[in-house]
């Protein structure tokens, strides 16, 4: 796998042409969650959809697994 | 695979707390499994978004569709692969490792752009290209009905895109808008230009337009 070219926010791009590794994308979670803060609110899960009644039973309640933080991530 | 790496990959699946990444290793971990009887998967909705943005969007259900099939997917060999896994229910959706899987139908991709791919713990995970999510977002966000979920969704998609965290075909992106199968590019466009002029870079279609 080639060294990969980085974002303007300087984390590896996820390529269009070849894989993107594990680390790679691991490397850029935190700079992507930032990123989208910026434009939209930091969670932005839908409050409901036709999965509710199996998501909620699963999950305590919630659709889903709560997020981490993004100083966290 | 192995059973024993089966059951080390779906041990660290169970334990993992962080939707995102437990999202991508059940997709990379599923993936491979259905690989091996020569049946591409690829992650559609907000997973797929997840992986590009980490938005914080998706829900606890993983979405993902058959790309390419070298043989028949019958509902029992659905069920056949998941109980590799120690899936319960189905026989489109299952309950696996503390998430739930949804196979759904053929994959509907217009985009001529290639599905990305993510090199998972367990094995290679196709993503839905970032093109098509940002045409359909925009497009779910005005139709049937305003829906600002869906609108946050590609607000957080272009900004990944011009901010060059996902590589992107804007051309592509302008092609899909314009085909008749989202026939939405004035409200692509806008939108591009609004999150451009918010992160004080050019609009991909500045100087062509």
């Amino acid at each position: 796998m080639n060294k990969p070219k980085l974002s303007r926010s300087g984390v590896p791009t996820i390529p269009m042409n070849e894989p993107m590794s594990w680390q790679d994308w691991l490397r850029g979670r935190r700079t992507r969650r930032e990123t989208g803060n910026r434009v939209a609110p930091e969670i932005i899960r839908r409050p409901t959809s036709s999965s509710d009644k199996r998501l909620r039973t699963l999950f305590n309640g919630e659709r889903g697994l709560p997020f981490k933080k993004t100083e966290e991530l | 695979m192995t059973s024993e790496r089966i059951k080390a990959a779906l041990s660290d699946i169970t334990a993992e707390n962080d939707p995102a990444p437990k999202h991508l290793k059940l997709a990379s971990l599923v993936s491979a499994i259905f690989r091996e009887r020569g049946i591409e998967l690829v992650v559609v909705g907000g997973s797929a978004i997840e992986f590009y943005t980490e938005g914080a969007y998706v829900s606890g259900d993983l979405d993902m569709c058959v790309a390419s099939s070298s043989t028949a997917l019958t509902v029992r060999l659905r069920q056949e692969i998941m109980a590799q896994v120690g899936a319960s229910g189905g026989p489109r959706s299952w309950r696996v490792a503390g998430a739930f899987l949804d196979v759904l139908a053929t994959f509907e991709n217009a985009a001529r752009t290639p599905i990305r791919v993510l090199r998972g713990p367990f094995g290679d995970v196709r993503v839905t290209p970032v093109e098509e999510l940002i045409a359909e977002r925009v497009l779910v966000s005005k139709y049937p009905q305003d829906y600002p979920p869906a609108r946050e969704c590609a607000k957080k998609l272009l900004a990944a895109a011009l901010q060059g965290e996902v590589e992107t075909d804007w051309h592509e992106v302008r092609r899909l808008a314009r085909s008749s199968a989202y026939d939405n590019w004035n409200d692509v466009k806008e939108l591009i230009n609004e999150q451009a002029k918010a992160f004080k870079v050019r609009s991909p279609y500045d100087s062509d337009e």
